[in-house]
């Protein structure tokens, strides 16, 4: 049995009021001995550790001499009420002789600490279970709440780790302890940097690569060992509770989404859902910038809204999503109208939102106009859901359209999607189509681009030389002057048209 | 003895004073005004029934380096014992060898013959702790000064006799003279302890010859054992207001506990009992050797505490040993287990 010492008592949650107070930190013992007063110790203090009711007494040389009584019998370390006022004499005699001192409030509680900590180990974890117990006493509002309540219920660290690290803690900081954890056992204790670790996987079907882990400083391999116990017992409840706010989270979400429904079918003039979106804290007054990302490929609406809520959470204005058929309906509430700068810089930061959320999801994202009041979110979300529309087919972009204030691109959209109109389209582009060299696709995103020779090079990834080239290239081989409106337009449209 | 002996003898009683027993300044001023050559009578030289009396000043040391005490102040005393006894005392020892009443004999006897014998054989602070009293020594008459008179205590019992005596000296101001009689020539050879005096001279010209040697050196020269050596590192007081401790950094690392009273009184080495009254603990500057009483010890001072062993006179007996190991102070816990 490994023994015990000084940081591994400080490490408990009851532990007798212990203080450090002189000697070598790194004593260590297998027992403890209890007595009112020294004289009254066992004579064979070999290896052990002296508890000592009666406090220190105030005449220093009486505490030099009862020190050396108590190392003389073989005692490694000695607690009793009032070491801390020991001089500076007795510290260094302390340390000469080779005697941790230990400053104690409450000694039979240290005595009682002391044994289940040595000696009964399956009392340690009997005891930790028991206060884990009083964890679930107490309703908790979610799982942090409920990590929080396990963890001063404890007296120990408790985190959730997922894949990429710590996903919540509670208690304390596992820091750079949470990349040792070996993920490939059920069941894994480990130390690292004076932090015991003790973590086991977490049962979850929706959720795999899930851990749950307690941690706490300086502790024994006996408080490892019911750290392990600890996290196995309440990995259920962890688990349960994390079911709970999947299922609360997919009610939570069918119903503003069937809010969200009724409002774009009916309008916020019924009664009924005017308050449903007044609890949910849905204000139609003000701006609105709708948003709607769709997945590409089949996926969990519930799932991607997660994702996007909280992407959602970090943005500095209020932003509302909800699900919707295939994916995810948004949007972002400003109470004055948002200069064009400030509008540029938020759908920007959609932009951001939408590249995050493809590294896991297979979506496409439309954003629509800035409209105003209840009729003007209708309005906005009716645009986004255009624009996801079109940006299903926008790998050029990214998969991102953002429908500009006139509405052309619903314009492209309904007339492309015409028979006459692709070979049209085909036969007039066809000398860009014969010469190569992505001259349709710079002809598009230079078109996009409102004939924009930065932006254009930007967005294609090539240089502003290369564009301009392409550019007078195309003027060229059609014969036509792109400043002409009129050519423009049915250029525009007939890129569109080939790429799609 | 002559009067050149003066350096030497108070020397050897400040060593024997064990940090206490007051300065022998004073003493030595007034003992050199005395008839000199005086003549130290050794025990066997007298007849046995001599009457014989013992003085010495009595109460605060450091009052007394205030209010210098008169040379005279014994001869009221001396003629009350001597009127209560209803005979002249024709001889005089010492009272106490240790400090400052070492000299006092040559003092007090004034004519009388001197007797090199003492009553303490170091310096000690009561009444009781008086050898004569400790064995018992029937008829012993106290004369102390009470400020303007004199009172006159005849008690089988050495505490009323320390209580009264303490009494008459705060009356008097806390400090004063006492004389002690009612004792023999003869009662000294087993009741005192003979020869002390002229261990005290010896005692100081070893001293006096050996000061400029090496520190280890110096205590084996007067007799000693060398305990301590280092810096006064923090001093506490204790329950009993006249009991301090001194922390001694040794500068080995050894941490010593140096506890006083009105004297030394104990030696605590790394938690260890290593020296205890009545054995004689002198504290001295290690490099110049001056003798340091307790009342002029001070934090970051630097000292060395030498061991000089007691008169054997007081290990011979449970009874005598009890009146001055430390728990008569009420310190039990300082006393060494082999006498306990």
């Amino acid at each position: 049995m490994s023994g015990l010492h000084v940081d591994a008592l400080r490490a408990e949650k009851i532990n007798g009021g212990v203080t450090y107070e002189a000697g070598p930190r790194d004593a260590v013992w297998e027992r403890a001995e209890v007595a009112l007063v020294d004289q009254d110790l066992p004579s064979d203090g070999s290896g052990r550790f002296a508890i000592v009711v009666s406090p220190v007494p105030a005449e220093s040389w009486r505490v030099d001499a009862l020190l050396r009584r108590v190392r003389d019998r073989g005692y490694v370390g000695f607690a009793a009420p009032g070491a801390a006022r020991l001089d500076a004499g007795s510290r260094r005699l302390a340390e000469r002789i080779g005697l941790l001192v230990l400053g104690v409030e409450r000694p039979f509680e240290l005595a009682e600490v002391t044994w289940r900590i040595a000696e009964a180990r399956d009392a340690l974890a009997l005891d930790l279970i028991r206060r884990l117990a009083t964890a679930f006493r107490y309703p908790a509002s979610d799982l942090r709440d409920l990590l929080g309540h396990i963890a001063s219920s404890a007296g120990y660290g408790v985190a959730l780790l997922d894949a990429d690290g710590v996903y919540e803690q509670a208690g304390g900081d596992l820091g750079s302890a949470a990349a040792m954890i070996d993920w490939s056992v059920g069941i894994d204790i480990l130390e690292h940097e004076g932090m015991s670790v003790a973590s086991t996987r977490v049962d979850r079907a929706s959720r795999p690569g899930l851990r749950l882990a307690f941690f706490a400083s300086g502790v024994g391999q006996a408080q490892r060992m019911a750290l392990a116990v600890a996290a196995q017992v309440t990995m259920p409840a962890v688990a349960a509770r994390i079911l709970i706010d999947e299922i609360a989270a997919v009610s939570d979400a069918s119903a503003s989404s069937e809010l969200l429904r009724d409002f774009l079918d009916a309008g916020e003039q019924d009664a009924d859902i005017g308050r449903r979106m007044t609890e949910r804290g849905w204000r139609t007054t003000g701006f609105h910038l709708g948003f709607r990302m769709v997945g590409r490929t089949r996926l969990d609406p519930r799932e991607l809204l997660r994702a996007v809520t909280a992407g959602l959470g970090e943005f500095e204005v209020e932003a509302h999503a909800t699900t919707m058929g295939r994916g995810v309906v948004g949007w972002m509430r400003f109470v004055e109208r948002p200069d064009p700068a400030e509008l540029d810089r938020q759908v920007r930061r959609l932009r951001e939102l939408h590249l995050q959320v493809r590294r896991t999801f297979n979506i496409a994202t439309g954003v629509g106009t800035l409209q105003a009041g209840g009729a003007g979110l209708s309005a906005t979300i009716d645009d986004a859901v255009g624009a996801a529309r079109i940006a299903v087919e926008r790998s050029l972009s990214d998969w991102f359209v953002r429908i500009d204030a006139f509405g052309l691109e619903q314009l492209l959209l309904a007339r492309t999607e015409s028979d006459t109109f692709v070979p049209a389209a085909e036969a007039l582009l066809a000398p860009l189509r014969a010469e190569g060299g992505g001259l349709i696709e710079t002809l598009a995103v230079y078109l996009d681009n409102e004939s924009g020779i930065a932006a254009t090079a930007q967005q294609l990834g090539i240089h502003r030389n290369t564009v301009a080239q392409r550019v007078r290239r195309i003027e060229e081989l059609l014969g036509v002057d792109l400043r002409d409106a009129s050519a423009r337009l049915a250029l525009h449209l007939a890129s569109r048209a080939m790429l799609r | 003895m002559e009067r050149s002996d003066i350096e030497a003898l108070a020397h050897g009683c400040s060593l024997l004073g064990s940090g206490g027993g007051g300065r022998t300044t004073y003493l030595e001023l007034l003992a050199a005004q005395a008839a000199w050559p005086i003549t130290l009578h050794d025990v066997s030289d007298l007849d046995p029934t001599t009457p014989c009396i013992a003085a010495a000043f009595a109460g605060s040391t450091m009052l007394i380096a205030e209010r210098l005490p008169a040379a005279g102040s014994f001869r009221p005393l001396i003629a009350a014992v001597e009127r209560w006894l209803g005979h002249d005392v024709p001889a005089l020892c010492s009272f106490e060898v240790g400090g400052m009443n070492g000299l006092t004999g040559f003092v007090a006897a004034e004519g009388r013959m001197l007797v090199d014998a003492d009553g303490m054989g170091r310096a000690l602070p009561r009444m009781d702790q008086l050898s004569l009293a400790v064995d018992g020594v029937p008829g012993l008459v106290f004369a102390v000064g009470t400020g303007h008179g004199v009172a006159v205590i005849e008690s089988p019992n050495a505490d009323e006799a320390e209580a009264v005596v303490r009494s008459a000296l705060r009356q008097a101001g806390g400090t004063g003279s006492v004389v002690v009689g009612g004792f023999t020539v003869g009662d000294l050879v087993a009741h005192a302890m003979p020869g002390m005096l002229s261990h005290a001279l010896r005692l100081g010209a070893q001293y006096l010859q050996a000061r400029d040697e090496r520190l280890e050196d110096f205590a084996a020269a007067i007799g000693g054992r060398l305990l301590a050596q280092g810096r006064i590192g923090a001093s506490e007081g204790d329950a009993d207001p006249q009991v301090h401790s001194y922390e001694i950094d040794d500068i080995d690392g050894t941490v010593h506990r140096l506890v006083t009273r009105t004297e030394t009184l104990a030696l605590v080495s790394d938690g260890r009992l290593v020296s205890a009254s009545p054995d004689v603990l002198v504290v001295v500057d290690p490099r110049t050797k001056d003798i340091i009483e307790v009342p002029q010890l001070k934090l970051q001072q630097q000292v060395a505490v030498i061991e000089l062993p007691v008169a054997d006179w007081w290990r011979r007996s449970a009874t005598r040993l009890r009146r001055v190991l430390p728990s008569f102070y009420g310190l039990e816990a300082l006393d060494p287990v082999a006498a306990a």
